[in-house]
């Protein structure tokens, strides 16, 4: 290659410089930092999201009422059976707004009938019938029951957690826990069909309790305690046969007063 | 060297044109400055670009510094209204839980008192039962010996009336002080229990 050659590619390069250089300032442009945006007058989030709202609810109060108690505690009843020749006590609860359950020896041989909540209120008693099937009664109140439990879906298996409230001994509203052990034939013979035994400790008075699984469903109702301290419950299955059987409850017969005194003076005297 | 061998050019070559290499070398001395010139130009556009830029960062880093400490501030502010909250929070459940519990006494000792006040009304009805029985017992044995006495009134004057009559009066008298004797036999028992 001669010089003059030489000359003329660097004269063509020269050329093309400016060219180059401004694709090469373009280029750097590109990775030139932007400018930066303005500095937002507020950045706190305007609304809470739901589930951040939630977590902040204390633990566990989500079923209470303003009163504190729950709802376990609230649709339970102490029943006071006052009968003509005795008093006695029992449990009931809610299933809806105006009618409790409870068992049928809790009301048996009634002059009548008083019903209290958790909190002491008296409710009145406008009815109440008893099953001839199982040792199962329905009481209805005039006035407004505070809370009903819902019905579980089926009957609990054995090893399902079981929860009793009920007033046991007439005293204090109590709540145990304890598992289910199975089904069995009813030893008292009460009730048709079979039964179920649990290990959750009950007395007298906790008759009519609400047996609950571990979402506060009812899945049977108290009505006898086993010589070894077990308990029984009516199943939730015999409960919805009853309670969707309209006719399977009887009004409850009146207790019937002692009597036997002696009649009057002989009804007539000898004529002369 | 190749350079000796390549100079001067060989005679196959046409000469360059007089007066031709000059106007080259300006034009490329020009073109040479030119690029110098437009790159002093960008160099200088880039560097204000970037001194523009840092000023500009330095300033919305410095503002939201300042953003950030005064939600720091905030932060700590409700720390600290938080943990009383939850103090109170504490002592709010604490008096629930007193209250409820009081709650359920008062409702357990209304419910006793109520128990209590039934088993004292049945036993008033039941020792005004057992007063009226008593009552009538006293008054059915009382003309049981009134017919008693009767009877034996008639009985004196036998002749005076009909046979048949003081049978059944001395019947009647009977059965009435049987039916007096067997009350009082049940509310003496009644009065053992």
């Amino acid at each position: 290659m001669t010089r003059p050659g030489r000359a003329r590619v660097a004269a063509r390069g020269l050329r093309r410089a400016p060219v180059l250089l401004l694709a090469a300032t373009l280029a750097g442009c590109a990775v030139l930092p932007s400018l930066p945006p303005a500095v937002p007058d507020d950045v706190v989030p305007t609304r809470v999201a739901p589930s951040a709202r939630a977590s902040l609810s204390p633990d566990g109060a989500e079923g209470l009422s303003p009163d504190g108690f729950d709802a376990v505690q609230r649709m339970a009843v102490r029943i006071r059976n006052v009968g003509c020749d005795g008093l006695s006590t029992g449990s009931g609860f809610a299933v809806d707004e105006h009618t409790l359950v409870t068992n049928r020896h809790v009301v048996a041989d009634s002059e009548s009938l008083e019903v209290s909540t958790y909190d002491g209120r008296d409710l009145a008693v406008s009815a109440a019938g008893s099953a001839s099937l199982a040792d199962l009664a329905l009481v209805r109140t005039a006035d407004p029951l505070p809370s009903h439990p819902t019905l579980a879906d089926a009957d609990p298996r054995p090893g399902d957690a079981v929860t009793v409230v009920g007033y046991p001994e007439g005293g204090e509203l109590t709540i145990t826990a304890g598992e289910v052990i199975g089904p069995t034939t009813d030893p008292l013979h009460e009730n048709l069909g079979e039964v179920l035994l649990t290990d959750a400790p009950v007395e007298p008075g906790s008759s009519g309790s609400a047996a609950l699984d571990e979402q506060g469903r009812v899945i049977g109702v108290v009505y006898a305690k086993t010589s070894d301290g077990r308990s029984l419950l009516v199943p939730l299955s015999t409960l919805e046969r009853l309670l969707d059987d309209a006719d399977g409850f009887r009004a409850l017969p009146p207790c019937a007063q002692p009597s036997g005194q002696p009649s009057g003076r002989p009804s007539a005297t000898p004529t002369r | 060297m190749s350079s000796a061998s390549a100079w001067p050019p060989p005679p196959d070559r046409p000469p360059p044109p007089p007066g031709g290499g000059a106007p080259t070398r300006r034009r490329d001395r020009r073109t040479g400055v030119v690029v110098l010139a437009v790159l002093l130009a960008g160099a200088l556009g880039i560097g204000a670009y970037l001194w523009v830029t840092t000023t500009r960062w330095q300033t919305h880093s410095a503002a939201w510094e300042e953003e950030a400490r005064g939600y720091a501030d905030q932060v700590a502010s409700l720390d600290a209204e938080l943990d009383a909250t939850d103090a109170e929070l504490v002592a709010a459940r604490e008096q629930l839980a007193t209250a409820t519990a009081r709650i359920t006494d008062l409702a357990n000792e209304k419910a006793q008192l109520g128990d209590e006040n039934v088993a004292s009304q049945q036993y008033l009805d039941y020792q005004r039962r057992v007063s009226e029985a008593a009552g009538v017992v006293t008054t059915a044995l009382g003309d049981c010996v009134d017919a008693q006495s009767q009877l034996i009134t008639y009985l004196e004057d036998r002749g005076s009336y009909d046979a048949k009559d003081l049978d059944r009066f001395a019947s009647d008298v009977e059965t009435l002080c049987r039916q007096a004797s067997k009350a009082n036999d049940q509310l003496e028992q009644e009065l053992e229990q």
